[in-house]
């Protein structure tokens, strides 16, 4: 793999992925996808940092670690974030991000 | 099967080909192998089922198709090709397609790390235990995908009951499985079968018990809870009777299945049967000793292995065979009691199944974690690790410690478990009705 | 064998990105979840391609078995699941896609352009007797047990935090709930009803404001 692929290469995929998930995470409307958006920039970060530690140093376990800890983190925001959505629409009867607005002067 | 082909290819033919080139062909013809078994092995189990769950209901069951009804298997298939393809006309039609092959696939994945007999396992990866359950884990998506797709309110029902029992009871089964993993101290589903040598007791755990293939973790206290409280979730995992609520026909119609026909209810029909089959097999893999039983690893010595490269080939054959028998048998007799208990057993409500997963599983087999590392603390470590005071018993004597110990244990575990969940007082009718409509009860 | 890796890769990133673009744009939630599955797949594909198996399998059982259920449950629970004649996007979407696209050139100029890479990895065992120069799963486990500790033990409370945190939040009181009769209950309240009516008990409980029953009769 790191004979054959540059890390330039993975670089630039999940810089891109992370791009296309902070664009998500910006602009739907709906909370769920809003919070798609944010696994999707959460992936991304994890894709950089198993990729520094392959090609920079694969003997410590550094790089791994770090993202097994942001899988966890992603795993509770899912959950709690979920929880949230579920409660709000409850109360408000709608998904969509921008018709939660009562904290609005 | 590298060498093998390595073998025909460079020396026989003399092609010169490169190492990954024989790999690959190698690792494609042992894909082809294990995709044919698949199938045959749900033909013979729906066979199987039938013949017997008919014998314990005081009935004959399919006996008209060729001798003794063997081909009824085939004639399903047959009759399941035939029949017209519908799609709902309000379905999502792409979802609709996608997923019995979302629900098939990770069937035949898990084939990969099955340890079929000594020296026989597809891919010998480090992580292999996980990569099992991880790879199960998706064809919960595929539920929920038919569930949705299908545009009825029955498969969605029974989609959400499918992965909601599911979800709960990966839960118990990866933590029955932790204990044993903290035993071997290793997830590659090899060493976990290597482990088991021995008679009733490891020679893992204790040297110089001989070596029959006979040291299986359930013969000690922490495989036992273990074991049980894995087949349970395995029954709940695989959806067999008394946990087959998603697709309760009496209730939900046939749950996700619903609105599927033809071939793609054949391939739910095939991952529902394949995925008993790994868990019976993965059951016996983990807890039975897979492959190990007298005379495998004796007619295993005697072939070629890395640490006797002149032994021969035909003991390799002989072993794996025999291997393969004891494999096949154990698994066949948990499928076995897996029919037993459909045909003994009613089913459970939705409630109580969420209750004995997280109110009596989860707890029980977190208390056996902490006996696994009792038992690995007195049998696997030294004055190193804090347990030199048990260096002077000896190693059958920190093993009979450890036995006794973890027995007293999990046996109190048990009892105070039952207890308690005995005595949670349950909702009744009346008050459930009071609840709903507003009476008073 | 390189270029057999280079298609793979290409393969992998195009099934990632494709996946990820589909997830931001595609109306359905629904589908949009299914993409997002697809693109976690690719994900763990990638790690695989990295050579840290043991992520490649957490990122299968933590996304694609876990985490995609949940927000597949989240959407099945909340309405709307099409999204039909509804703004996907809000108004100032532009303003984002700017941003995300300003973000993507900032950040990849330099890693092109300014900075080479070319680091030889150090190899070697790494600790005597060890075969291969990668840490696995072993090294990993260890870890958690020395050096990372603290981190792990914090991640642990972390997740309880979360768990006790998420039913508390999603926790729906009894006397709020949506109210909705099982056919069982549905017969037993007939029978009850009628076995008060021959005791004429004009005034029971049954006649209640409010009760759904009663309201429809």
């Amino acid at each position: 793999m790191i004979n054959a692929v540059p890390l330039e290469w993975v670089l630039t995929v999940s810089a891109a992925l992370f791009c296309i998930g902070l664009f998500g995470a910006l602009s739907r409307r709906n909370m769920v996808g809003i919070l798609m958006g944010v696994e999707l920039m959460l992936n991304s970060v994890n894709i950089n940092l198993v990729a520094f530690w392959r090609y920079l140093e694969p003997r410590f376990i550094t790089g791994q670690t770090f993202a097994l800890f942001v899988i966890t983190v992603a795993a509770a925001e899912a959950a709690v974030g979920l929880a949230m959505i579920i409660a709000i629409y409850r109360n408000w009867a709608t998904v969509n991000a921008d018709d939660v607005d009562s904290m609005k002067g | 099967m590298y060498d093998v082909v390595d073998y025909v290819l460079n020396t026989t033919f003399n092609l010169g080909a490169a190492g990954w080139v024989v790999s690959l062909i190698s690792y494609l013809m042992i894909a082809t192998v294990l995709f044919l078994v698949a199938p045959l092995q749900m033909l013979f189990l729906t066979y199987y089922e039938r013949r017997l769950i008919a014998r314990m209901q005081d009935r004959v069951g399919p006996n008209r198709v060729g001798p003794e009804g063997m081909f009824q298997p085939v004639a399903d298939a047959v009759k399941m090709f035939t029949k017209e393809d519908i799609i709902p006309a309000a379905a999502d039609k792409w979802v609709h397609l996608l997923a019995p092959l979302v629900v098939v696939a990770p069937t035949m994945f898990m084939f990969a790390v099955l340890p079929w007999g000594p020296g026989m396992t597809p891919i010998d990866m480090h992580i292999g235990l996980l990569f099992f359950f991880a790879v199960s884990s998706i064809s919960a998506v595929g539920l929920m995908m038919a569930g949705w797709a299908s545009y009825n309110k029955f498969s969605l029902l029974g989609a959400m009951r499918a992965v909601a029992q599911m979800v709960s009871y990966e839960i118990p089964a990866m933590l029955s499985l932790l204990a044993i993993v903290m035993i071997t101290g290793s997830l590659s589903i090899v060493d976990i079968v290597q482990w088991q040598g021995g008679l009733f007791i490891s020679s893992s755990d204790v040297a110089g018990v001989p070596n029959w293939g006979l040291g299986w973790f359930v013969f000690n206290p922490v495989g036992f809870l273990a074991f049980a409280a894995f087949f349970i979730a395995a029954l709940a995992e695989g959806e067999r009777t008394p946990f087959d609520i998603p697709e309760a026909d009496s209730e939900i119609v046939a749950g996700y299945m619903t609105e599927y026909s033809g071939m793609k209810f054949g391939l739910f029909f095939l991952a529902q049967y394949v995925l008993n089959f790994l868990l019976c097999a993965i059951t016996a893999v983990i807890f039975f000793g897979a492959w190990q039983g007298p005379g495998v690893n004796e007619l295993y010595a005697l072939g070629i292995t890395p640490d006797n490269p002149d032994g021969n080939g035909w003991f390799n054959v002989l072993a794996g065979v025999l291997g393969a028998f004891y494999f096949l048998f154990k698994t066949y007799a948990f499928f076995f009691v897996m029919v037993w208990i459909r045909g003994a057993f009613p089913r459970l409500r939705v409630d109580q199944l969420m209750d004995f997963g997280w109110k009596y599983l989860i707890p029980l087999t977190l208390v056996n974690v902490f006996s696994a590392a009792i038992w690995v603390g007195f049998n696997n470590w030294g004055a190193n690790e804090g347990f030199g005071f048990a260096e002077p018993l000896g190693d059958l004597g920190r093993w009979a410690v450890a036995f006794v110990l973890t027995l007293a244990i999990n046996i109190a575990a048990y009892i105070v478990m039952t207890r308690i969940y005995g005595e949670t007082r349950r909702v009744t009718f009346d008050e459930q009705l009071a609840d709903t409509a507003g009476l008073p009860s | 064998m390189e270029l057999l890796i280079q298609i793979i890769f290409f393969l992998l990133a195009a099934l990632i990105l494709g996946a990820g673009v589909m997830v931001v744009a595609v109306r359905n939630i629904i589908h949009s979840a299914l993409w997002l599955i697809g693109s976690f797949f690719g994900v763990g594909a990638l790690y695989l391609l990295l050579e840290a198996e043991f992520l490649a399998v957490v990122q299968v059982l933590v996304y694609v078995g876990a985490v995609s259920i949940l927000i597949l449950f989240a959407i099945m629970l909340t309405r709307d699941v099409s999204g039909q004649g509804e703004r996907l996007l809000f108004q100032r979407w532009w303003l984002a896609l700017l941003v995300a696209i300003t973000l993507f050139a900032a950040v990849i100029t330099p890693t092109l352009l300014a900075q080479s890479w070319n680091v030889v990895p150090p190899t070697g065992p790494i600790e005597p007797g060890q075969p291969t120069g990668i840490a696995g799963a072993l090294e990993l486990g260890r870890g958690f047990v020395h050096e990372f500790l603290l981190h792990f033990e914090i991640a642990g409370v972390l997740l309880l935090v979360a768990l006790i945190g998420a039913i508390v939040i999603a926790f729906e009181e009894r006397n709020r709930r949506r109210k909705v009769l099982t056919l069982a209950e549905e017969h037993e309240l007939r029978k009850r009803r009628e076995q008060t009516s021959d005791a004429n008990a004009s005034e029971s409980a049954l006649s209640a404001p409010g009760h759904p029953i009663s309201q429809s009769e």
